[in-house]
């Protein structure tokens, strides 16, 4: 079946098209049924519609644009799966957690939706002012979200601290993007690193990306612009925490790779703007957010602090792509943040699944866990090891092949880049030491009951899934490569 | 005509009083006063260099802008109240709103 004949010129947008319907219609269920169920019920049924027509336009190589601002292609096509998968996992495990709220469900998954429906289009746009707009309906919809949850006034102040920071990261960005605008009198990427070759670094070019690089390193919390994901994500309820850390903070990388990476890549060809200076910060940048993220990791007695920590660090690793600069690096990003979506999103799962059985946030709660719920704890520590980076899970897998980007060439030179893998090596040896403490916690200390505990099937079937997924694409990892290694080489010509 | 530089100078002194406020202020609402007073710095650099390139594109992104800016205090402001309602306190250096840190 061809489906573009059915679409026509909207095809390329068909997935969010698909959401936006049920960001619209959602509400209304909700209104007029007033049964939480009913409107998980027909969220999710939209989730796996765009979900499904993604994947029949992913594996059918199709490539279009519609309205000369969104373009399908490789990259975006495997961006949306990501967001897609993220969003799915969220919204399946929303109706069974006890921390969303029970009243304003329509409002809850059509504000998922929409931010969702933001990453998408960042992720198939090519043009600053639609990432600006994007990003922007991402991060307005995850105030909301932040702050739906209720009655907690820890989630009151999260949503404060995220709006506030957020509002200040838009300002950058926006001064960063209107002074490329003046420089170059354009805001398609493209056109602006073939300009950006022919002019001379100057001032203004400088301001620009140091307010871009803040404006947008906010939205991936790199240090130093990391204070408020921690926070932000102990606040929100569990689900959204989730779609936060595994999806926002991808966009987020993703806007990375479409803005700098292309515009430096491209830009080599000169030696004006050859980048050498501009890939030494962001190999700086890479390093202090790996380090400060584990380091302070260690000191967290709360698992989502320490689970944002982590997430810090993760986004750290990926940021080696933007120091080496190759389809090889690009390819491997993007493989670690398919194979994050699952494992830190796993370890999400397993908290929120927890916090319904009603055991607590604090480390010390899980004493005694291994007793209490065999599987639960058994797919912790998998989803810790895959974390820390031990084979033959995900996240060993992904690391190797990040890190041995930064190693070397494909020729067998050695790159300038060593020492930002040996420092993303020792890091991972730090992290497994936090890893380690929650398995240990969970297997070796006593706890006070013995008594088990009963989660919901839901968020047992959405944690099976993960577990699946890391130990899949751990032994296997060709099945999601190969998509990697086409939307490196189509962002990295 | 006004040369261009007196523009961008006026938009750089915006965008500093307003980064100056975030930093300083410790009420939220004047924060986010602040932040508007930013986007607004960046609004007229837009208008300003699609006025001198002759382009219109600018202006499209000011417009988007200015649409994003009150879609964001709109949330803002119902963040702040629903704070407000919890805590009794917009001061974002009181000890209410300041619970979590590290």
């Amino acid at each position: 079946m061809d489906i573009s004949s059915i679409f026509g010129d909207f095809t390329a947008i068909i997935p969010m098209i698909a959401l936006l319907i049920g960001v619209l219609i959602v509400p209304g269920v909700h209104l007029g049924l007033k049964k939480p169920t009913a409107t998980w019920g027909v969220a999710l049924a939209v989730v796996i519609v765009s979900l499904v027509l993604n994947v029949i336009l992913l594996t059918g190589d199709y490539q279009g644009t519609t309205l000369d601002m969104a373009s399908y292609n490789p990259y975006s096509g495997l961006m949306i799966l990501l967001f897609q998968i993220v969003l799915f996992l969220a919204v399946f495990v929303s109706n069974s957690s006890i921390e969303t709220t029970r009243n304003n469900t329509g409002t809850y998954y059509a504000l998922m939706m929409a931010a969702a429906m933001g990453m998408m289009f960042v992720a198939e746009s090519s043009d600053l002012i639609t990432i600006f707009v994007g990003v922007e309906l991402t991060s307005i919809s995850s105030y909301a979200l932040v702050t739906l949850k209720r009655g907690d006034s820890r989630a009151a102040e999260a949503g404060v601290k995220y709006v506030v920071i957020g509002g200040m990261s838009t300002a950058l960005t926006l001064y960063g993007i209107s002074m490329i605008y003046g420089l170059t009198g354009t805001t398609e990427i493209a056109a602006i690193a073939a300009q950006t070759q022919l002019t001379e670094l100057n001032w203004m070019f400088g301001i620009a990306m140091v307010a871009m690089i803040a404006g947008y390193g906010f939205k991936i919390a790199a240090v130093p612009f990391h204070m408020w994901a921690p926070d932000v994500y102990e606040g929100a309820s569990t689900p959204v925490s989730l779609f936060l850390a595994t999806g926002s903070k991808k966009m987020g990388l993703g806007v990375f790779f479409q803005i700098f990476l292309v515009m430096f890549v491209a830009g080599t060809a000169c030696s004006a703007i050859a980048g050498e200076e501009i890939r030494y910060l962001f190999a700086i940048i890479a390093a202090f957010t790996m380090t400060v993220g584990n380091v302070v990791a260690i000191a967290q007695s709360n698992i989502k602090r320490m689970l944002a920590y982590s997430s810090i660090a993760q986004a750290g690793y990926i940021l080696i792509v933007m120091a080496v600069m190759n389809d090889y690096a690009a390819s491997a990003g993007i493989f670690h943040m398919f194979t994050h979506v699952f494992m830190k999103g796993g370890a999400f799962l397993i908290v929120g699944a927890l916090i319904c059985a009603g055991i607590g946030e604090k480390i010390s709660d899980y004493r005694g866990l291994a007793k209490r719920a065999p599987f639960l704890a058994f797919a912790m520590m998998l989803f810790l090891f895959s974390l820390a980076g031990i084979p033959p899970l995900a996240g060993f897998t992904s690391k190797f092949f990040l890190f041995s980007s930064a190693v070397g060439t494909v020729d067998g030179a050695t790159s300038e880049w060593v020492w930002l893998a040996f420092v993303a090596i020792l890091n991972s040896a730090i992290s497994l030491y936090y890893y380690a403490r929650v398995v240990k916690t969970m297997y070796v200390d006593k706890g006070e009951t013995t008594e088990k505990i009963k989660v919901p099937k839901i968020f047992l079937a959405a944690i099976v899934i993960c577990l699946v997924a890391v130990i899949v694409l751990g032994v296997y990892p060709q099945l999601v490569f190969n998509y990697c290694e086409a939307a490196a080489s189509f962002l990295l010509p | 005509m006004i040369p261009i530089e007196y523009f961008l100078a006026l938009a750089a002194i915006l965008f500093v009083i307003g980064g100056y406020g975030v930093m300083t202020k410790s009420n939220a609402i004047v924060v986010l006063m602040c932040i508007e007073l930013m986007l607004n710095a960046a609004n007229i650099n837009f208008v300003v260099f699609a006025a001198f390139n002759q382009d219109i594109t600018g202006q499209v992104f000011t417009i988007m802008s200015i649409a994003v800016a009150a879609a964001e205090v709109a949330v803002g402001i119902a963040i702040l109240l629903n704070a407000y309602k919890m805590r009794k306190s917009t001061e974002l250096d009181d000890e209410k709103l300041t619970s979590m840190r590290w």
